[in-house]
């Protein structure tokens, strides 16, 4: 299966989404993007740390410091009220954006 | 380097975060070397990272700082393409920005800098005033220092400093007078003043017994003596006293005069003599005072101020009623910055008036050239920019704008300080420390960021809701009456702050004029002065001295064109003697409750009054006999005759002085022997004042010739001539009695000088800016003007409209001046006390001027309206 580029925009939706199931770390979310997508998205773990501190700046994430498994320091991420809200919205709005381009596109194949 | 907290929090996140991707890489078996790579290539470009986390963080600042960058590339481009515009706009803000910088930076050095005494806070400088003879600086005899030094508790030491001439010889040069101060031995102290080379005096040099001891001021060590330090311990003769020099000031402000040389008391034979310990009137003595800890200015003049009332009660024969003699106590800061404050306030508000005129100027010439604009951003705001960053173009532009003229301005400032500072120092010493640095840098760019901002928000966007009124189609110029109507009041602003300045310098220049042009009274041209300053101190009498200044009149007398020589105690204008005589005229009596008689004395020698050109209107003037005879002679002035004599019968009379007791008894009465012709001594405008002179005996140390010729030419002979007699004479300052006038009226020029300049400077940019806003209504009218031409008006009529546009603009602006520098009058008055109003003769003639100037600024665009050419005018929309 062929690496798909992220669409603009679509990375921080992906991360309020894994938040949503609980708080986790930078590592954990980049883990679990590869897994949930089976391996299919392209993304550099690196581009995530941008991502996830603009979330913060916006305030639908927040985050603190705290003792991971391994004993290293790392920061928690946490979804907010804030960043609940804009995932329901977003995801709304990508699931008709979707429909739609998935008919035309399938339309008449 | 971390862009902020946060970033080191971050490193530690992305090591923790390679760091668990890789052991779970060695724990699935993999090799740690490629574990390594493996986990930062998953990671991806580290620098692309940290970079994306920057604009994260400053995302806002990055872009805003971006677009800016954006506009001033863009608003640097259109501006070199209108180069006139923006090297007039540069220059204009260059003027303004750098007036105010100098102005601003000789204030700063003159009342805002502290001085480098020693806890100046707690110097005093303590002033005796006679209101009621109009004398500011009356002085102090020493039992009135006595008097403080014994009884007041909040000054812990008193200095006092007296200003002295002293004929210097030493340090292998010729003799010469040099301006010097005696001080008591706690004057140092009470100052707060440090030695750079030796010592300074101290209490052990007090007394008459002490060795006679000087310390140089560090501008004469430096300017003088080329900081020779082997000066020290040198001996030199200060008039006929021996001194060891003891020591180098460090550099100060010097008060109350600027002197070369202060040395201690046992130096000046008359701070020994009888008069000065014991009179109380015989006042030469400035008194300086230190605070003790915790005590205020405010404390301390109540205290002294309650024991100068009591000393006033105690010896009334001291202090008559009539002088209204009274003490004033305020910080030596404050005291030496006084005289300069008005004049610098003033000053400051000409240089912001400049600086008001050339942005309402510069406001004008950016407001035209965004109406033509106005498609420009039209379009932009047509294609989705928002206010915001149309806003942003025009500040760029304006920005770019001022920078340049504030760079060009401070540019400016360093030759204007220099300017501004040598015509300050005429009236606070302080002015000379001027320097442009970094307090005027900020200045200039702050007034630079002012006038961009203010610019920037002149000009009319096109509004979202009315975007089909601007003319997005045609192209052309369309001007609005707003817009027009804000054209108008900048220009009319600027013609009214024009006609402050101008009828303020028109009002200095005739106050100048009239002070040149009075008549003196004195022969100018053919009288030269020459101070032959005494080498004994003042108050001894030298009785070589008497035969020495016969033998100089009889040689210099008998050099080829020399017409006359006399002797005389003051030079006019240059000393100004407070001399006063009282008397008692025979034949005269006083109405009741009037004081007796009172006018200036004047010691002369015989043929004075002819060298001097002053006319002889009764009896004979002063002849050797008088200087040797038993009978005491005067001469009066007319005033004195007229007014006490009315019937004309002065001659013959006798005046009895009244206040010129000695030790030795009242002098006896002298007779009049002559009237002569009014002049006055003090001021350059004859005031109408009574003056007594007698006959010179012995003393004197003014010298006058009168020429055939052109006097300064008689200058090496007479000097030549002089040291022949006595080789250790300083002679002094030669000059015309034109040349004392001039020098006397140089501050009065000055003003003019710098009010005129800045006159001048506005006058210009109100001709410019008039001018530029009738070219740009005439070029915004081509259309109706065209229509007019077409229906029958003559290219006369258009002319004479466009003039008068320009007359109805300098009139109202004209109107508002008066008006408004009416208003600023009265302001000022509240602040500085009296400012003279300018008369009607310069008012006048600052409104002539500037309505020939709004002419002249018209003709051109009224020439253009009626050379519009029909046609094309109808074609072009």
């Amino acid at each position: 299966m062929n690496k798909t580029q992220l669409l603009q925009g679509t990375l921080d939706l992906l991360i309020l989404r894994i938040l949503e199931l609980g708080p986790n770390h930078g590592w954990g979310v980049s883990n679990r993007l590869q897994q949930m997508s089976k391996d299919g998205l392209k993304t550099s773990q690196g581009s995530l740390y941008p991502a996830l501190h603009r979330l913060e700046m916006r305030g639908e994430v927040r985050s603190e410091m705290a003792a991971s498994e391994n004993n290293r320091r790392a920061r928690v991420y946490t979804i907010t009220r804030a960043g609940l809200k804009r995932l329901n919205k977003e995801t709304e709005t990508w699931q008709a954006f979707a429909l739609s381009v998935r008919r035309i596109l399938g339309a008449g194949r | 380097m971390p862009l902020r907290p946060g970033e080191d929090d971050l490193d530690d996140e992305i090591r923790g975060h390679l760091a668990v991707n890789i052991k779970e890489r060695i724990d699935r078996g993999e090799d740690p070397a490629s574990a390594r790579r493996a986990a930062l290539q998953e990671f991806g470009y580290m620098p692309d990272v940290r970079d994306e986390m920057r604009r994260v963080w400053y995302s806002r600042w990055y872009d805003h700082a971006e677009a800016l960058a954006r506009d001033i590339r863009f608003a640097a481009r259109s501006l070199l393409r209108a180069k006139a515009l923006s090297v007039t706009v540069v220059v204009t803000l260059a003027l303004g920005v750098g007036a105010n910088a100098a102005v601003f930076s000789v204030v700063r050095s003159v009342l805002l800098r502290p001085l480098v005494n020693r806890e100046a806070d707690r110097l005093i400088y303590i002033r005796q005033d006679a209101q009621g003879l109009g004398i500011q600086n009356l002085t102090f005899s020493v039992p009135e220092i006595t008097d403080f030094k014994s009884r007041a508790t909040t000054v812990s030491a008193f200095g006092d400093f007296s200003t002295v001439q002293f004929t210097l010889n030493g340090f292998g040069r010729e003799p010469r007078l040099v301006r010097a101060g005696v001080v008591n031995g706690s004057f140092f102290e009470v100052m707060g003043l440090r030695p750079v080379l030796g010592r300074l005096l101290g209490p052990a040099d007090d007394g008459e017994k002490a060795a006679g001891a000087a310390v140089l001021t560090h501008r004469f060590w430096k300017d003088v003596l080329n900081r020779d330090p082997s000066v020290i311990g040198q001996t030199i003769r200060l008039g006929s006293t021996p001194a060891t020099v003891i020591g180098v000031l460090e550099p100060s402000v010097p008060y109350p005069t600027e002197t070369e040389i202060i040395a201690n008391m046992v130096t000046s034979p008359h701070h020994l003599g009888a008069t000065m310990n014991t009179d109380r009137k015989h006042r030469m003595t400035d008194l300086f005072g230190r605070l003790i800890p915790g005590a205020t200015v405010d404390a301390a003049r109540a205290e002294l101020s309650s024991l100068h009332t009591s000393m006033l009660r105690e010896h009334p024969d001291a202090y008559s009623p009539q002088a209204r003699i009274g003490l004033q106590v305020r910080t030596l800061q404050e005291q030496i910055a006084s005289p300069a404050r008005t004049i610098l306030l003033v000053l400051m508000a000409a240089a912001a008036v400049v600086f008001i005129i050339a942005c309402s100027n510069v406001a004008n010439l950016i407001l035209a050239r965004s109406v033509r604009r106005e498609t420009e951003l039209a379009v932009r705001a047509a294609l989705g920019a928002s206010r915001g960053a149309l806003r942003r173009t025009l500040l760029a532009e304006s920005l770019v704008l001022c920078a340049a003229g504030a760079g060009l301005g401070l540019f400016l400032a360093g030759p204007l300080v220099s300017v501004a500072a040598s015509y300050a120092a005429r009236f606070s010493v302080r002015a000379l420390e001027s320097t442009v640095d970094a307090g005027v840098l900020w200045l200039g760019a702050g007034l630079a960021v002012l006038a961009a901002v203010l610019l920037a928000y002149i000009p009319r966007l096109p509004s979202s809701d009315r975007t089909g009124g601007l003319g997005l189609a045609t192209g052309g110029v369309r001007i609005t009456p707003g817009t027009n109507r804000r054209l108008r009041i900048f220009a009319t602003t600027q013609v009214a702050c024009t006609f402050v300045l101008l009828a303020a310098s028109a009002m200095l220049v005739t106050t100048l004029t009239a002070l040149q042009t009075a008549n003196t009274g004195y022969d100018l041209r053919h009288v030269l002065a020459i101070d032959l300053p005494d080498i004994v101190g003042p108050g001894l009498r030298d009785p070589s001295r008497e035969s020495f200044l016969q033998e100089t009149v009889r040689r210099i007398g008998e050099l080829p064109g020399v017409e006359g020589v006399a002797i005389g105690g003051s030079v006019p204008w240059r000393d100004r003697s407070t001399t006063r005589l009282q008397f008692v005229a025979e034949g005269y009596q006083p109405a009741n409750g009037e004081e007796s008689p009172t006018g200036r004395l004047r010691y002369v020698s015989p043929r004075y009054f002819a060298v001097l050109g002053v006319p002889l209107l009764a009896g004979r003037g002063f002849t050797d006999e008088d200087r040797t005879s038993k009978e005491l002679v005067a001469i009066v002035n007319r005033t004195v005759a007229q007014r006490l004599f009315p019937n004309g019968d002065a001659l013959n009379r006798r005046l009895t002085p009244t206040n010129l007791g000695t030790n030795l008894g009242s002098p006896p009465p002298s007779r009049i022997v002559g009237v002569v012709a009014d002049v006055d001594e003090d001021n350059v405008v004859q005031e109408p004042s009574m003056i007594v002179y007698y006959p010179i005996r012995g003393g004197g140390s003014r010298l006058f010739v009168r020429a055939a010729g052109d006097p300064r030419l008689l200058v090496p002979s007479v000097t030549r001539t002089i040291r022949a007699i006595s080789a250790d004479q300083a002679v002094e300052r030669p000059a015309t009695l034109e040349d004392i006038r001039t020098e006397v009226l140089a501050p009065e020029r000055l003003n003019a000088f710098v009010f005129s300049a800045l006159g001048g400077i506005a006058l210009l940019i109100s001709i410019v800016g008039v001018a530029g806003v009738l070219a740009f209504s005439v070029s915004a009218r081509t259309r109706e003007f065209g229509i007019r031409l077409a229906v029958g008006s003559t290219p006369r009529a258009l002319r004479t409209g466009v003039v008068w546009d320009g007359v109805r603009i300098a009139t109202i602006g004209i109107a508002a001046g008066a008006a408004g520098g009416y208003a600023l009058v009265r302001v000022a008055q509240s602040f500085v006390g009296t400012v003279q109003l300018p008369g009607a003769l310069p008012a006048t003639a600052a409104a002539i001027v500037l309505f020939v100037a709004a002419i002249v600024a018209s003709l051109m665009p009224a020439t253009r309206a009626s050379r519009v050419d029909v046609l094309q005018a109808l074609r072009s929309e």
